[in-house]
Parts: C-alpha cells; structure tokens; sequence
C-alpha cells in the first residue's frame, strides 16, 4: 500500500508537471514590450475618459490596433500623446481640447423642490427616491461628479456644479457618474451650448421651469449649417460641424430660442454666467 | 521574548475569524455545537502548526514560482494525516463535521499563514505563530458554536442548561443564525477595537478586513498571484 | 432524481453559500460589484463542472483501482490547481476575449472551497459522471446567483448609514443572514 501511494502520488505529481510545462511552453503568449512602455507613460488615472476600460486596455489597443489613434488620453493632453506616438508609431495629431459641461441652469429657472432631502449627500442617494428638484432632469447639487472628478475640477456652488475649465482634462468621469446625465463633454471652443438636458415634454418642463428647453426646434429649423438635432428627446449640437461652418451665423439658433437656453459659451462666457449666478 | 509575541498575538490583536476574517466556511458551517467547533479547531491546530513548521524549514528551497502549489501540496498531505487520525480515534466527530474536514486544505487560514508569515521566518517563531492562530481559531470556533448551541438548542457540550420550559431558538442553528451571530461578533469587535484606542487616545484602527488580507481572495492582488503562482 | 428537481434543489433548497456554506470567502470578498460577481460566478461554475468531471475520472480510474480512497483530498487538490492553471493558459492562447473576462478569476478559485467541496461532494452522494458534472454545475449556478444578488445589495448599501463598528464585512454576513433566512423558505419546495 504504501509503494502504490508512493507511485501513484509521484506519478500523478509528474504528469501534472510535465503537462503543465509543455502546455506553458506551447500556449505561451507574447506580450509586446510596448504595452508595458505606453502603459508606463500614461497617466494611470483609469479614468476612462479614452473610451477604453482603463489604461490598460487603451496601451494594449494603441499598440496593437493601427487605428486606435495615439491621442485618445485626455488625461495626458498633448505630451504623452507625442510619447505614444513615438513608440507605437502613429501621428499624434492634434486632439481638440475638450471640457466637461452642465447641461442645466435651474437656478435661473427657479426650479422648485420637490421634497427636502435630508438623506445621504449623494445624488445617486437622492435619484433612488426620484430627483428631489421639481426637474427629474436637473443638476441635483450635491457633488457625486466632484468626488469622482479625479482631477479636482469641479466645485459646488447654489446647489449646482462648476467645471474649471483648466483643471478638466474632458476624461468624462462626470459623464458616467451623475444619476441625471447633466454632464456632457463639449469642444472648449465650442460656439452654441444647450443648457438643458430634460427630455420631457414642452408643457411639462414650462410647469417646472423658467429656462427649460420645450423642444420647439426652432434652433433646428434656423441653422443654416444643419447641425442641429433633436436626438432622443434632447437637443443635440454637432460642434464639429458647427465650428467648421463659421461664424457668418452669428449665433442665429441662440437669437431665436424662445427660452434663451441656446447660448454662446466660449471659455470666456462661461466665466460670466457663473459670475451672473455669483451675484444673484 | 518575540516567540511569546508571535504566540499571542493570535489570541486578540489578530483572532483569525473575528479580527482578520479568515477561514469563514468552517466557521459557518460547524459552529452549530460548542464541541464541534472545539474538534474542528483542534484539527487546524493540528494542521497549521505543522504545515507553519514544514513550510518553515523548506523555505528557502521552494522556487519562488510554485510556492503557492508547494504550500498547498503539503498542507493536503497534512489534512489526509488528520483525516486518518480523526477516522482512527474520533469518528464521531469525522463524521459531524463531515465535508469540513478535507476542506482544510483551502481554509485561507493555512495558505494566509503559509504566504504571510512561515515563507519569511525561521522555524520556532512560525511555530509559535501557527500555534497561536490556532488557537485563537478552536477559541473562537468554540465561543461561536457555544452561544450558537445556548440559544440555538438549550444545551453547552451537550449538557442541558435552561429548564424544561426553555424553547430553543432554532433559528440560531440553522444556516442563517450563523451568518448573523458572526456578523453581529464581527461588529462588536469592531466597536471594541474602536473604544479601546479611544480611551488610549490611538487613531482609530481599521475595521476587520475582509480575509485578512489573505491574497488568495482579493481582486485587486490577482495578477501578482497570477505572475507567481 | 430527475435533472429538473436536481437543478431547483441545487440553486434554492441547498444554495451552496446560504445553506452549505461553501465558498464565503469570494461571497465576502468578491461581491461589491454586480459584474464582478458575474464573472466569478461564471468562472467557478465553468471550472466546478470540469473540476468535477476530472476528479471524478481520477477516483474511478486511479483511487479505487489501487485501493487508496484515503489519498481523496490530496489528489482532488493536485487536480484541481494544475487543472485551474492549464485552463487559464489555454484561454489565454485559444479564447483571448474569454480570459479576458475570466482570467482574472481563475487564479482565485484553486483556493475556493466550492470547486473541491463540490468533487468531493459528488463523491460522497456517488453520483455517476454525467450526474456529478450536473450536480456541480447547478450548485454552482446557486454560487452566482447568492453572489449576484449580494452585490446587488451591497451596491445599495454603500449609500444607506451603517454604524461605524458594523461597516464592512460585518453588515455583509448579517444581509447574507437574512437572505440565507428568505432562501430557507425554498426548504418546502422539493419533498
């Protein structure tokens, strides 16, 4: 019995062994070098913001798939797509600096409550009770997208968020993380900007709202460069295009909406409305 | 001096099941009576002092790659041992904690101890360490599958406590008693170690992790594992 | 026992965690993300099932022959975690998107006590092959929904106040104590 324990142990312990080193041997796997180097000079932050599931994902598609352009990372800005390029390669391009933006003004809409909430200081906390604005669209006010902003760009003020355009990096953490999908990320030279993001009707969101849009599609109507949309109940800008066409416009969408929610916000005029609200 | 260190800190600073979360299965699963809780950490005594010891003295000529099989190759041979011994001389026993017994061999606690502490230090001190996780482990299985047997059934080590009008509590030992009373105990700890350092003025310490950090488990720590193991 | 009752009474009447108490460790510790609970809920279930296929070959074909039933535990070890380290090699190679879904999964489960509780489970019921493999696979089915639906919960819990010293792990086996307690109503189901 106790030769057969013996034997059998050993013999089981060997053919393990030697299946399983024949089978590292054969189904060994390269790694490229190179995902290990453009892993190293991005920033780690795993934001996201690249459209990949995390640095990892976006080194390993740069190196291997030519068309995954080098200047995905919005976190790491011009200097390490130039760093990418190098070693996959690629022209770096020049990426549009983008920004992070709040599809909502319901301070200048006097957007009533809808309760007093009192419970956690998170929106998400308040969205499972349903908003607590009377605007089920509205910036909630209480900071999920600032604690996530990994970057530190964003603040809270009369109950609403604010972007600092040179710390936001448009890695689009806000985007995913607010409950009520007010953030959008826009060209920072972006001519026209859509305060709103309700998608109700016109009748319900003039009853909540001073500001809100009511889908009129006037500004769709208006644009001579066709790149207005009225896309899945929101309006929807096509800055490229917008920017392309020019400024032989002269904002005509902005001048004809009936709530005054279509505005020209360069980087300049965002500082002037959030001053407007400071002073309200 | 460091041996008596090493030996004690199993008993409170770090209680295997309560403190570090480690080895939750037989914890769960045989605490339904103060004296299978007490077999059962006798049989992981057992075990993690000897596997602490072996593993101990053939540290430095395990290659750093298969560390991991090797630990669990001779904690297996281990557990077969007590397997045999607990059929020889306490079967009754073998028998109530049935499957429990051969899942030894992947209670974190001797892979957590293996990893942690015996692959890093000399022979005596493991021992001593070994020693004290186990009993701290049968301390715990024992004070667990007491409370649980109380309640649960009106009896301590099979001996009635309550009078006759006593109604057991079933609920205690069954399976949802038990994940209750060991949430509950893991909360007290915790509110324990919280007053403790705040009457010693300490910063506040960290609450039971889960499995103690015992790397087999975590998420985060796989590819480490995956590059060693 | 026909498949069905085999199926119902392995996933509700004797979930593997809440009424066996196999595998808590990843119940704790793997189960604060809903798509995380899936893939190691998919990761045990599919290395369970060939676990068990393998260890069962193992005590037909080299066990018993030799007489050396005792060898059980250290055998269906060995088995299992050279098995768990050929098939992560192989996915990588054969199945890239599905190791990459799996992988980091796999290294985990050598040490989860479900995969070998399961082998050994089977053993001791004596099923035949093709019921054991069954047999594993629904347990296992049971593993990921009890981590499924803990996640869920745990989700939720992130944002509701806990008591400082019940925060964590604790607050966690008092929920799965409750739902062990809902699942116990399943009892009734299969005679």
């Amino acid at each position: 019995m106790i030769t057969s324990s013996i034997l059998v142990m050993f013999g089981l312990g060997l053919a393990c062994a030697v299946v399983l080193s024949v089978a590292s041997k054969l189904l060994a796997v390269e790694e490229d070098p190179r995902v290990e180097a453009v892993l190293d000079a991005l920033p780690g932050a795993n934001c996201g913001g690249c459209g990949f599931a995390g640095c990892e994902s976006y080194a390993a598609a740069a190196v291997r798939d030519p068309d995954v352009p080098a200047d995905r990372c919005c976190a790491g800005g011009p200097d390490v797509a130039a760093k990418i390029a190098e070693l996959t390669g690629k022209a770096a391009g020049s990426a549009e600096p983008m920004v992070a933006f709040r599809r909502c003004a319901k301070s200048e809409g006097n957007v009533a409550k809808r309760y007093d909430y009192q419970g956690v200081p998170s929106c998400a906390a308040a969205k499972l009770l349903g908003s607590p604005d009377a605007c089920s669209y509205s910036c909630i006010g209480l900071g999920d997208c600032m604690r996530a902003c990994p970057f530190d760009a964003m603040y809270m003020a009369h109950g609403m968020v604010h972007v600092i355009t040179e710390k936001c990096t448009a890695c689009g953490t806000c985007v995913s993380t607010c409950p009520n999908h007010v953030m959008q990320i826009v060209p920072q030279a972006a001519r026209v900007m859509v305060l709103c993001s309700s998608l109700d009707k016109g009748k319900a969101v003039s009853e909540v709202c001073e500001v809100g849009c009511i889908s009129c599609m006037k500004c769709v109507k208006e644009c001579p460069a066709k790149c207005i949309a009225l896309e899945g109940g929101k309006i929807h800008i096509d800055h490229t295009a917008c920017l392309a066409y020019g400024s032989s416009c002269q904002e005509v969408c902005a001048e004809k909406c009936p709530r005054g929610i279509l505005r020209c916000l360069g980087a300049a005029a965002a500082a002037r409305v959030q001053e407007a609200e400071a002073a309200a | 001096m460091s041996f008596v260190k090493e030996f004690a800190k199993g008993l409170w600073k770090e209680l295997p099941p309560f403190r570090l979360v480690l080895g939750l299965c037989p914890t769960l699963a045989v605490t339904k009576s103060a004296a299978d809780g007490l077999g059962m950490g006798a049989a992981v005594i057992f075990v993690l002092v000897l596997s602490n010891a072996i593993i101990s003295m053939v540290r430095k000529i395990i290659p750093k790659k298969v560390r991991i099989a090797c630990f669990i190759v001779i904690a297996a041979s281990l557990v077969v041992a007590v397997e045999l011994l607990m059929q020889a001389y306490a079967y009754p026993l073998y028998q109530s904690l049935g499957i429990f017994v051969p899942l030894i061999v992947v209670n974190c606690i001797i892979l957590g101890r293996a990893e942690a502490f015996a692959s890093k230090n000399p022979v005596h001190l493991s021992i001593a360490d070994g020693l004290g996780m186990g009993i701290g482990f049968t301390m715990s299985l024992t004070f667990l599958g007491a409370l649980r047997e109380v309640f649960g059934a009106g009896k301590l080590f099979g001996a009635t406590v309550f009078g006759p009008d006593f109604k057991p509590f079933t609920f205690m030992v069954e399976a949802p008693g038990a994940f209750v009373c060991l949430g509950l105990i893991l909360g007290a700890m915790n509110y324990l170690a919280i007053w403790q350092s705040k009457r010693k003025g300490l910063p506040e310490p960290s609450l039971a992790a889960s499995c103690g950090g015992c790397r087999a488990c975590s998420i985060g720590e796989s590819k480490q594992i995956m590059q060693e193991g | 026992m026909n498949y069905f009752e085999m199926l119902i009474a392995a996933i509700f009447v004797n979930n593997i965690i809440l009424a066996q108490y196999l595998g808590c460790c990843p119940f704790v510790g793997c189960s604060k993300d809903r798509g995380v609970a899936i893939g190691m809920g998919a990761a045990v279930t599919f290395v369970a099932s060939m676990a068990t296929a393998f260890t069962w070959l193992m005590q037909k074909y080299v066990l018993n022959p030799f007489g050396l039933g005792y060898l059980q535990t250290l055998v269906f070890i060995l088995v299992i975690a050279s098995l768990v380290q050929f098939v992560e090699m192989f996915l990588k190679k054969m199945v890239p998107p599905l190791y990459k879904s799996l992988g980091i999964f796999l290294p985990l489960i050598t040490t989860n006590c479900a995969v070998l509780g399961l082998a050994i489970l089977a053993q001791r019921n004596e099923f035949g092959l093709g019921v054991s493999v069954f047999y594993a696979f629904s347990a296992a089915l049971g593993f990921t929904l009890a981590l499924f639906l803990m996640a869920g919960i745990r989700e939720r819990l992130v944002i509701s106040r806990v008591p400082k010293s019940m925060q964590g792990t604790s607050i966690g086996l008092v929920m799965a104590g409750l739902m062990s307690l809902t699942f116990f109503a399943f009892q009734g189901m299969i005679g």
